[in-house]
This record gives C-alpha cells, sequence and structure tokens, in this order.
C-alpha cells in the first residue's frame, strides 16, 4: 500500500518483523544516567533500572522532578544518557532521536500537545509524515488507517474533524492515534490523565489495556496512586532520581506507594476549624463575559464571597471559569454586570488597579503567564512588589533589599533553585514555579485570592503544603476563590462550593452538605 | 573576606562571570572567523592579506591619535546602536535610528549654527533640542504600532525616508550656510564640544554617560523593569498591570533621545566641519550601522560601548589598508561587512530563537 511505502521507506523498521510474544522484554534501561552539568548539581536519574515487557502496563510512579519523564524522553529519544545502556529486545542500541526511538518501535505521548487547531485530525497526522518525506501529504490514507486503528483500541476520533473543535480528551486521543500511527511496540505516556475528566480518564485506561493486551508495552507516568491500581501490572518508583523499587500491582498496597513515594509518611489532615465569616470581600452580580470566540462564555453569574471564607469553583474546563476568573482580574473586559470588590465597584477595571485593591491571582498557565521564564528568579519574585517601597524608591529598585526579600520567601516557601540572580525561572521545575508564584502572590496575605488550579500537576507534598497555606490565609481572614477542575480538592479546601455548567452557576452548596454525587450531577448539567 | 563573597557583594558571582567569559569567548571566536573570510576575499584578489590586517590594526589601535580617532567614529554608533539595543530589551525591532539621527542633527544646525546663545547655554539647548526632534520622530512608530497595529520595522523604513528628504529639503533650502551651498550652517563657537584630539571631542563623554544611563535605567528603575519584562513575555507582563502601551512608548522615546543625540554629535562634535553636507554623506548609514554595533554588543549598553570602539576600528583602520595596501575601498567595506556579519550571528541566532519560543504553542 502507498502508506505503508512512505513510513517503511526512510525507516528500517527490524525489529518489527518477528511479532513480540507475552512477557518478552522490549525494551530495557540498564544503570541509565543522566546528569546536566551547571543546572543540577545532583544527578537527574542516578543508575536507572527499568524494563518493560510486552503485554504490561508498567507504571513509572514518582513526585514531580523524581525523574519520570527525563526517563520518558532518554526511551523515547528526546533525551541522551549520560551514562549506561538501552536494550531493545535484547540488543544494545543507541537512540539518539525521536526518529531512532520509532525505528526502535519506542512511541511517546507528551504532556504538551503538538497539534495544529487549524487542521484536521489526518492533517495532523499526514503532516508528521511529511517532516520525513516532504512531497507526501496522503491526507485520504491517513484517514482510512486512522479509521482502522480507532476501530482496534476503541479510540473515538473522528479523522475528518477539526482539532480547534475538539476538547482536551479528545485531542489527547489525536495524540495517541499520531504515535499508534507508527505501530510501536512500546508506548510511553507522560501523565496522560492530567488534562482529563474522570469518565475520560476511565477510557483511556480501557484503551491502554486493550494495548497491552495486544502485547505491547505501556509505560504510563503518573503520581497518582489511584490510577495505578486501577490500571497498572507493575510499578516502578523514582524519588528524587533515585529508584525506590519495582513492585506488582497486585501485591502492592496504596500505603506503602505512597510511603515509597514521598519518603515520609504524612497522612492528610482534613480537619479544620469552622469559617469566622466576615464581611462580604468579592460580589459579582449578573455578570456576562464573551469569551474568545465572541460568545457569551459566562452567562449571567451572581455571588458573594466572604473574609475567612475559601468558595470553591466546580466545574468541567470550558463552562466559563477562565473567562470568569479573567473578568474579575482584569484582564478580560465584561459585556454587562457588575464586580465589587471590598465595596469599591471593579467592574473593567485594569490589571493593575484590580491587584491595588488588593487581589492576588494564581493563574492557570503559570510558565507561560505566571513567570516571564528568561528573567531570573528574584526578578520573577518582584512582579507585584517592584513598584511599592521599600522595594522601589521614586522608581529605582533596592536591589539588595529585593535579593534579601526573595531568599527569604525561597526559604520559607521550600523553592529549589540554585542563586536567584543568575537563575532563570525556565530551569526550575513545574512544582517550583508554581511554589514561586504562590510565594510572590501570598506572602503579604492578600485580602482576595483568586486561584485557578493551584495544584495542578504538584506532587503530594507540595499539594498538601499549598492546601496549608490556603487554610492559614483562610483562618487569617482573606477570601479565596478557588477555581479547579480537582474536585477532591474542592471538597478539601471549600466552605462553599459553587458549581459552573454552561457559562451558569447551576448552584451554590455548603461543604458539609456537598457530596461527589450531587457536585459531579451539577457538573454534567443533570 | 574572600575575592568570591567580595564579587557577590556587587551581584557579581561566578557564573556571571562565566556568562561573560562565554560571551567574550564567542565574539573571540567570530572575528576569527570573520578576519579569516576577510583574507580568503582579499587572497582572491591578489592582496596581501597580513600586510593589510597589519595596517588595519596599528592605524586605529597602534597610536594614541589613531585611537582617539577611533573613539570619534566610535561615537555617534555607540548611540545609534543603543537605540536598536532599548528596542530589542522591550521586544522591539526599532531600526529607525537612521532618521531620527537626521532630525537630531538637523535639530543641532537649528540651535547650534542657526542661533546665538550665550556659552554654554548654547551648547546644552543645541544637544537637547537635536535629542528631542529624535524623540519626537519616534513617537509615530509607537503611536501606529499600539493603536493601528503597524509593525515598526514597516514604519520606521518609510519614516527613514520621510526624514531622509525632510532634512535634506532644510538643509538646501533653510539651513544652508550663505555662500556654501553644498552645506548647512556649521556649529558656532559656543555650541561645540571642546576637542580632546585628533577629531574626538567631549561628546565622547557625553555618549557614554548615556549609555551608562541607559544600563541604569534598564537593570535599576521600575521602568527598566517593565520594559524589560514586556520584552520577555507581555503575557506576564499583562498579567502583573504592567501597560505594555507605556512601556512600547518609553523605549521608542529613548531609543530616539540616543539617535538624535548622534545625529548632534556629528554636528556639535565632530571637527573639521561641525555640520552637515547637504547629501549628508557624513551621516547616512550611521543609523542602520548601530545596528549591527548593538547585536555585537548583545543588546546591553556597556557591550555596546565595546562594540562601538571594535566597529570604529574597522571604520578608521579600513582606510589604512587603503593607503598602505592598495585594497580597494570597496573590497575594505565587504571585509568590514565579513567580520561584522560573524561577529552579530551568535545574537541574531538569540533573538530568533526567543521568537521562535513566543510562537511556539503551548
Amino acid at each position: 500500500m502507498y502508506i505503508a511505502l512512505i513510513y517503511a521507506q526512510p525507516i528500517q523498521r527490524w525489529e518489527m518483523s518477528s511479532p513480540t510474544t507475552r512477557g518478552e522484554v522490549l525494551v530495557e534501561a540498564r544503570r541509565v544516567v543522566k546528569a546536566f552539568p551547571g543546572v543540577w548539581e545532583h544527578l537527574i536519574l542516578d543508575h536507572i533500572d527499568f524494563d518493560v515487557r510486552a503485554g504490561e502496563v508498567h507504571a513509572l510512579l514518582g513526585e514531580n522532578g523524581a525523574g519520570k519523564t527525563v526517563l520518558a524522553n532518554i526511551l523515547s529519544g528526546f533525551y541522551t544518557l549520560s551514562e549506561g545502556e538501552i536494550r531493545v529486545r535484547g540488543r544494545p542500541v543507541k537512540i539518539k532521536s525521536p526518529l531512532d526511538a520509532i525505528r526502535y518501535g519506542i512511541g511517546m505521548v507528551h504532556q504538551e500537545f503538538t497539534l495544529v487547531p487549524s487542521l484536521t485530525v489526518a492533517e495532523n497526522i499526514a503532516l508528521s509524515i511529511r517532516r520525513r518525506n516532504i512531497f507526501s501529504y496522503p491526507v485520504r490514507e491517513v484517514a482510512t488507517k486512522v479509521r482502522e486503528l480507532s476501530k482496534r483500541y476503541g479510540l473515538r476520533v473522528d479523522p475528518d474533524m477539526l482539532i480547534s473543535h475538539m476538547s482536551l480528551g479528545e485531542q489527547q486521543r489525536v495524540e495517541i492515534l499520531k504515535v499508534l500511527f507508527w505501530e510501536p511496540n512500546v508506548l510511553i505516556l507522560d501523565e496522560p490523565t492530567s488534562v482529563l475528566t474522570l469518565e475520560e480518564a476511565n477510557e483511556l485506561f480501557k484503551i491502554l489495556r486493550r494495548m497491552a493486551d495486544e502485547g505491547k508495552g505501556v509505560v504510563f507516568i503518573t503520581h497518582r496512586i489511584e490510577e495505578i491500581m486501577r490500571v497498572a501490572d507493575r510499578v516502578t518508583v523514582l524519588r528524587l532520581g533515585k529508584k525506590v523499587g519495582t513492585l506488582n500491582v497486585a501485591e502492592a498496597s496504596r500505603e506503602q506507594l505512597l510511603r515509597m513515594m514521598i519518603g515520609e509518611f504524612e497522612p492528610f489532615r482534613a480537619e479544620r476549624k469552622p469559617p469566622r465569616i466576615g464581611e462580604p470581600v468579592l460580589e459579582i452580580r449578573d455578570l456576562h463575559v464573551c469569551g474568545d470566540d465572541g460568545r457569551e462564555a459566562v452567562r449571567g453569574v451572581s455571588f458573594t464571597t466572604h473574609a475567612g471564607e475559601i468558595f470553591g469553583i466546580a466545574g468541567v474546563a470550558g463552562n466559563g471559569q477562565r473567562e470568569l476568573v479573567e473578568a474579575i482580574t482584569g484582564l478580560r473586559k465584561a459585556v454587562r454586570g457588575r464586580i465589587i470588590i471590598l465595596g469599591q465597584d471593579a467592574t473593567n477595571k485594569s490589571p493593575r488597579e484590580v491587584a491595588e485593591m488588593g487581589v492576588r491571582h494564581i493563574p492557570e498557565e503559570r510558565r507561560r503567564v505566571g513567570v516571564a521564564e528568561a528573567m531570573c528568579v528574584a526578578e520573577n519574585m518582584m512582579l507585584r512588589d517592584y513598584n511599592i517601597a521599600p522595594f522601589s524608591k521614586k522608581g529605582v529598585l533596592d536591589l539588595r533589599l529585593i535579593g534579601e526579600h526573595s531568599k527569604a520567601l525561597i526559604e520559607r516557601f521550600k523553592i529549589l533553585a540554585p542563586d536567584i540572580w543568575n537563575t532563570e525561572v525556565r530551569i526550575l521545575s513545574g512544582g517550583n514555579i508554581q511554589r514561586l508564584i504562590l510565594a510572590r502572590e501570598l506572602w503579604r496575605a492578600p485580602k482576595l485570592v483568586i486561584a485557578f488550579h493551584p495544584t495542578y500537576g504538584l506532587d503530594l507534598k507540595a499539594v498538601s503544603h499549598t492546601h496549608d497555606l490556603f487554610m492559614q490565609l483562610r483562618d487569617k481572614g482573606s477570601s479565596i476563590l478557588l477555581v479547579s477542575e480537582d474536585l477532591e480538592e474542592i471538597l478539601t479546601l471549600s466552605d462553599r462550593i459553587g458549581v459552573m455548567y454552561d457559562g451558569r452557576l447551576v448552584g451554590v452548596v455548603e461543604s458539609e452538605k456537598a457530596t461527589t454525587e450531587v457536585i459531579g450531577k451539577m457538573m454534567t448539567g443533570m | 573576606m574572600d575575592s568570591s563573597r567580595k564579587l557577590g557583594r556587587l551581584g557579581i558571582s561566578s557564573s556571571v562571570i562565566r556568562k561573560f567569559g562565554k560571551a567574550i569567548a564567542e565574539s573571540l571566536f567570530a572575528v576569527l572567523i570573520g578576519l579569516l573570510g576577510g583574507a580568503l576575499l582579499m587572497l582572491a584578489y591578489g592582496y596581501d592579506a597580513l600586510r593589510a590586517y597589519r595596517a588595519l590594526f596599528l592605524g586605529s589601535f597602534g597610536d594614541l591619535n589613531g585611537f582617539l580617532e577611533t573613539l570619534a567614529f566610535a561615537t555617534p554608533l555607540i548611540l545609534t546602536a543603543l537605540t536598536f539595543g532599548i528596542g530589542v530589551r522591550a521586544g522591539l525591532f526599532n531600526i529607525g535610528a537612521e532618521g531620527q539621527m537626521y532630525l537630531g542633527a538637523i535639530g543641532a544646525v537649528m540651535i547650534g549654527g542657526a542661533l546665538s546663545l550665550p556659552p554654554g547655554i548654547h551648547l546644552a539647548a543645541a544637544t537637547l533640542f537635536a535629542m528631542l526632534l529624535g524623540a519626537l520622530w519616534s513617537i509615530p512608530v509607537a503611536l501606529l504600532k499600539i493603536f493601528r497595529g503597524v509593525h515598526e520595522v514597516v514604519s520606521t523604513i518609510m519614516l527613514n525616508w520621510v526624514s531622509f528628504w525632510l532634512a535634506m529639503y532644510l538643509i538646501t533650502y533653510h539651513l544652508a550656510e550663505p555662500g556654501r551651498a553644498e552645506r548647512a550652517i556649521p556649529a558656532q563657537e559656543t555650541a561645540r564640544y571642546m576637542v580632546i584630539g585628533a577629531s574626538l571631542t567631549t561628546v565622547f563623554i557625553v555618549a557614554i554617560g548615556f549609555a551608562l544611563l541607559t544600563y541604569f535605567i534598564l537593570w535599576r528603575t521600575t521602568i527598566g523593569y517593565e520594559l524589560r519584562l514586556v520584552g520577555y513575555n507581555p503575557d506576564t507582563a499583562r498579567y502583573a498591570g504592567i501597560s505594555i502601551m507605556k512601556a512600547t512608548v518609553i523605549s521608542f522615546f529613548i531609543g530616539g533621545l540616543a539617535a538624535g543625540l548622534a545625529g548632534a554629535t556629528q554636528v556639535l562634535g565632530r571637527p573639521p566641519s561641525w555640520t552637515v553636507y547637504a547629501t549628508m554623506g557624513n551621516l547616512v548609514n550611521l543609523g542602520f550601522e548601530g545596528i549591527g554595533v548593538s547585536l555585537i554588543g548583545r543588546n546591553h549598553p556597556i557591550g555596546i560601548i565595546l562594540a562601538a570602539i571594535f566597529y570604529g576600528g574597522f571604520l578608521h583602520g579600513g582606510r589604512f589598508m587603503e593607503f598602505e595596501v592598495g585594497v580597494a575601498s570597496e573590497l575594505v567595506r565587504a571585509i568590514n561587512g565579513i567580520i561584522i556579519i560573524a561577529l552579530a550571528m551568535p545574537e541574531l541566532l538569540n533573538i530568533l530563537k526567543r521568537v521562535r519560543r513566543r510562537r511556539r504553542p503551548t
């Protein structure tokens, strides 16, 4: 067939010649070391042994910065290893590029999506072929194959649909298809569930299972133990670049895995003082806001938050939460309605004016919006306070004071950064960037905090640290508006919970009365 | 106290030194490649490359007079390079220094040549007026960008031409020296910077001062912080409540001041003519050469000073390649070009990388 010619031609698929047998070791990493000299003092991966067998789902478990993604990137050719050896089906190989990895039958689905929104599914996949042979763009043949693959694995994807019309869950299925297209023996997925709803995650697990049953080896990176118990056969735990161990999931307990992952065992204490509700801080009255496409994304929302309470907003992504937050923080214009902060009108004020009213904002996209990655730690730390005495006087910055302040915050919020003036924020891990943002926004105990997915992608310790922080702020009298898709987080923290569906606030529930079932029903519009 | 801690208190740590060392090493390597390319070109045309380079370096850095002349060549380049550099820091590609510099020179002629004022005041007034005209010429660029979304590359190139013909018209019809129509009225004695030696005047010190001031503004003031933040990540700047409009206007304005001052240096601080010729031969290209200087100096005020002196050395020393080895003047410019391109390459690649990173979907 034409298609087979195109992708078989530049890539010799010698190892594909024989089908896999169940239990056969497909890929093996031996004593793999990865170091980033000059950037990190410790080894990112410290003599790691790891293997994937045909027919299994092998989970990689660890906190942020444990080295899971780095290991996966080495196996899939995005990084080269510093020391050690990779074997593919028993044969030592050198994987120098993602193309090499595909050649050896290893494909990886990354956490970030790499799809062109204005093209269809088939066009996107054809594009990845075009990169290897610029004269071919076989959209129709690709579409046929996509249909075949989606039937085989139960991945519901319409090859003719535009990416821009797809939800994150659907886009992820496309990313998986893009890799499956090369018929890899080993499929690596980096935190695939972080953008998915519960339902979508369940569906993904079924698909992974089916791939394993077909004789593929699946590597599944996660920091959620629950998911491992549900889908994985074996699990390898990494902590700070070292391998803690590999277990059969059937013989492992949740507590055991948790202890292996975080080192010391700290059960989360959900005990909380009853809220001391104060004056109203944020009042939203019949707010209407347009989304990027010009359609109303927020359609008449009203609620009030008070000092000393955490008001949670639950909802599936894309139901107007982002536009609501942007309108409150001044980043987006409201079409109709009023926003009142501490008795003052804050409708359609600039972000600076809103910030000066005592509002702090933990944004959804921490790397793209929350920090300037090319600037150093101290410069990012002063983002909110650079123009206020004593950090600057008459427009001149006091660098010494800013430095001391940054150092103090780094210690207080346990941010891992080699140096405050010479470390670009770019090289920090996601968790440390989030800690930096939390430190910057919360150190002064603001009157109103707007937090969008504050713990998204953080490890357990960081999550419980963030939650403690929020509870402390609440007890000190801050009003917190917590917007999150993580229902557990909303239920743990909130005093009252509002649910957004289709641009409307469909209900507000006291936290004692809120159960997953009640909220879940509201979230899905039932 | 050991030395590294002393350095640390000055805000200099080992990694800064490493970064600086890397930049120097890269630049030296680029010089080497450039010289090699130039040498090949000369060999192809049958010139003795070694002798030519010897003449170049001895001419520009070999004796005091030569070195002062080099500095005189460097003076306007420091300033036009700052125009480009401060633009890049704010995420702009401001190539309007050329046109703004013409107007600066016109401003210097208007006050310094055509008016009589008391000494001291005269010089200051002429300098400031020149800077102001340069800055005013940059404002339409900022406004067009902010309100109509016109890219600054397009608007500055167009305004450069408007400025060129406007300046030529003014010199020919309104500011020509009586009896010598080929040039504008020279700066009066009271409006001239003091000559230090060769054709170097104290305006060099003013240029250095402006560069240091720019450094201070960029890294030690709130305005500079806002400007750099907008340059690095406009989304973050917006989130932090920083006005991108304000940062854009300020970057263009400071750039315009620098370019205007660059024009003034050629009128108020450059013997023997102390004026502009109607062809503007003594001004043309200084603005564009500033772009190369800024790239060589990594768009950093201190780097720009060093790069301008280096570049000035080539402009001045190039003439000695002509005198002593007989290298054709066109070839001298080609050799200069090769070396400058090699030198500007590292920073140009950096800027391109940054643009690509910004466009990457998230």
